[in-house]
């Protein structure tokens, strides 16, 4: 499923990388870059977190020309005169007066590096609607954006993941270069795809997708059952031949009656009364139901 | 013997008089309550009707606590929509997130002639039943003719549609119900210093709706015309960050009040109209439970959906057959002093092409002596076939009797 994210499948899409002091989601996000880049689509970024020659130096080739970034690393609050770009610019009427250059918005996408300086500084709602208001705008064709989870409250994070349409959450993998990425997909019917994927970045920022991690409980589970088969080595005899079956067949059990006993006990006989009615035409028949009233 | 004597001789003159069903309001959609007479209408979901004491009491509210990925409370408020326009009830769509009109877009479909659903073989068996079905048991042939245990709430007369939700509703049949939108990006907010507590898109909500119901006459306090209907509002996940609201976001919120504020005010427009309301909040979002009771205190019935999607429960064999539970939060208490409350309190639901139903949660039958208290965290690590078959197998290999 990570590598159909990379490849940019769903428009209008937003989509959060999620990471935390353990693991760093940075270099997912520049894989997302350089294969937008690599795609011939516009790319934005925002960096507040990183300076430009920091984020821009694992790219390479004349498709760094098609990225732009608005730098907010140096001056994000506007204290000198002349800032690029500060936080107060993050509203939606900005944004797409700042994303205008490109003519092409259907292959626009839009870099948040990262979201949580923004919900350090910006009221939460009012991130969340600037986001909303860009995905429905239509100014880009997607939104991705770099969350670090462990520096907000459960709740921000889970409002910002509850707009997103795709959640990547990384974590340390067991082998050394090796990363586990538990995706959430929506759709736009309103299906949810989950998955779990082992992925390594190569230099190139290249992804490499090595396995749908296996779960471990599920495994142990499996190899119990193959132990316990209670007919392996038993003391006695399950099964019968058919001369034995036969000899048990014939066997009266007490307590077992007759077919015609059993459905005289269980239905009425004959014996018992039944009413019989035929209305005649002198019957004060209501054509009302007396009843209607009652709803039963 | 003396009354019937003057009854014969002046037919005319009688105390007795027929209770006739031209005293009620008849309102297409609606019909009485079986134990207080408040007037109900349905909320699309047959089964959800049942739990709800027979289907929506007009003028109330009913909660719906979002599950994580909104798909089944969007769900149900979709069909409480659908049914208001089979119903011919007008409607008042209101939200953040989605345009209104893409909500209205996606209705269900109708299933008009759905009356084969409850036929009569689903009736317990008859008498004259073919005899060979004795055959059926052998030890426990008492017990043959009894009625099969009926896991779905359902009542005993149809009440509401039933909706296949692999089709959208014909646009004409969209069209024919008048609909009020209310889509809070479009909407101008005016500025409205006077309200404190309450924020400015919850307020412009309210003042909205508020000029629908006098505008078009749901307002029971205008004397009474002779084209009643019923007005059906739908809130979508109000109280997500996307109304302004930074109830979710924070844990303790800043307005943590304007919601309750809110719906304080919705009530009260509500019981003094003939309108009925669904709003679904997203309750998993909300850190601070005690504002999420006094929310929930504040709409009349509550229910919270949780989905298996993505909890470990998915995987559990118990749940296999259901796509999540469904907890009654709250019944509403509706002129008497105790509400009916839901006889079973283990509910699931599931989702079908051509239904939503709640069912009775089961146990599956425990068939050894062993496992008889095995409790339902066990039984999610080991798989059915298996537990029938003893726990401590995998310890000993012999099985000695």
């Amino acid at each position: 499923m990570l590598t159909e994210l990379l490849h940019g499948a769903d428009t209008g899409g937003f989509l959060v990388i999620q990471d935390s002091t353990s693991c760093s989601g940075r270099h997912l996000l520049e894989s997302f870059i350089s294969a937008a880049l690599n795609r011939e689509e516009a790319v934005h970024v925002l960096g507040f977190d990183v300076s430009e020659e920091e984020l821009t130096g694992g790219l390479k080739g004349s498709a760094i020309e098609r990225l732009h970034f608005h730098n907010a690393y140096t001056d994000p609050l506007g204290w000198t005169d002349q800032p690029s770009l500060t936080l107060h610019q993050f509203c939606s009427e900005e944004l797409s007066h700042l994303l205008k250059p490109t003519s092409h918005s259907k292959s626009t996408i839009l870099v948040i590096d990262s979201l949580s300086w923004i919900l350090r500084h910006v009221n939460p709602p009012a991130v969340c609607k600037t986001l909303h208001q860009l995905r429905k705008g239509g100014a880009v064709r997607a939104i991705i954006a770099l969350l670090h989870a462990d520096m907000h409250q459960r709740g921000t994070v889970g409002s910002v993941c509850h707009l997103a349409s795709s959640v990547i959450k990384v974590a340390p993998g067991m082998k050394g270069d090796e990363t586990v990425a538990k995706i959430t997909k929506r759709s736009k019917s309103g299906k949810v795809v989950q998955d779990e994927e082992i992925f390594s970045i190569k230099e190139d920022l290249s992804v490499t997708v090595h396995s749908k991690r296996s779960q471990p409980g599920l495994k142990q589970t499996e190899t119990e059952e193959q132990e316990a088969d209670p007919t392996a080595n038993l003391t006695f005899n399950l099964r019968l031949s058919d001369t034995e079956r036969e000899a048990k067949e014939k066997l009266a059990l007490p307590f077992v009656f007759s077919k015609e006993k059993k459905s005289a006990l269980l239905h009425s006989g004959p014996g018992s009364g039944r009413i019989l009615y035929e209305p005649d035409a002198n019957d004060d028949y209501d054509q009302e139901d007396p009843d209607d009233d009652l709803d039963v | 013997m003396a009354a019937s004597k003057s009854g014969v001789s002046k037919p005319a003159v009688t105390s007795f008089q027929k209770k006739t069903r031209s005293k009620l309001i008849s309102i297409s959609g609606t019909r009485p309550s079986v134990q207080n007479g408040q007037l109900l209408v349905s909320t699309g979901v047959t089964s959800l009707d049942y739990l709800l004491g027979g289907g929506l009491a007009v003028g109330t509210v009913l909660l719906i606590e979002e599950d994580r990925y909104d798909s089944y409370s969007r769900t149900i408020l979709k069909y409480f929509l659908a049914e208001g326009v089979v119903c011919r009830h007008e409607l008042f769509v209101a939200s953040a997130q989605d345009n209104p009109d893409d909500i209205l877009q996606e209705l269900p479909s109708p299933i008009l002639d759905d009356v084969a659903i409850h036929k009569p073989a689903e009736q317990p068996r008859l008498p004259s039943d073919p005899p060979d079905s004795l055959d059926a048991m052998k030890i426990a042939w008492r017990y043959q003719n009894l009625p099969k245990v009926q896991t779905a709430l359902a009542s005993s007369s149809r009440f509401g549609h039933y909706y296949d939700v692999s089709k959208t509703m014909e646009p004409e049949i969209r069209q024919a119900a008048k609909c009020h939108r209310f889509y809070l990006p479009e909407h101008p907010t005016q500025s409205s210093p006077t309200h404190s507590t309450m924020l400015k898109s919850y307020s412009a909500l309210l003042k909205s709706l508020q000029e629908v119901i006098n505008r078009e006459g749901f307002d029971l306090t205008t004397p009474m015309s002779n084209s009643r209907n019923i007005l059906r509002v739908g809130l979508h996940s109000l109280g997500s960050a996307l109304w302004g609201d930074d109830l979710c976001c924070r844990d303790n919120p800043r307005n943590g009040h304007a919601l309750a504020t809110f719906l304080y005010g919705l009530r009260a427009l509500l019981r003094s109209s003939l309108s009925v309301a669904v709003v679904t909040v997203p309750s998993h979002l909300i850190q601070d439970r005690a504002l999420m009771g006094s929310i929930t205190r504040l709409c009349d019935n509550a229910i919270a959906l949780e989905s298996f999607k993505g909890s470990e429960r998915e995987t559990n064999p118990l749940y296999k057959d259901y796509h999540g539970l469904l907890h009654v939060r709250q019944i509403p208490q509706l002129n008497c002093l105790a509400s009916k409350l839901p006889d079973h309190k283990d509910l699931a639901f599931k989702l079908k092409r051509k239904q939503f139903t709640i069912e009775r949660l089961h146990l599956p039958p425990d068939l050894s002596e062993t496992v008889s208290r095995v409790s339902r965290g066990e039984l999610a690590g080991a798989p059915t076939a298996a537990s029938a078959c003893g726990t401590g197998t995998s310890g000993n290999k012999h099985l000695d009797f």
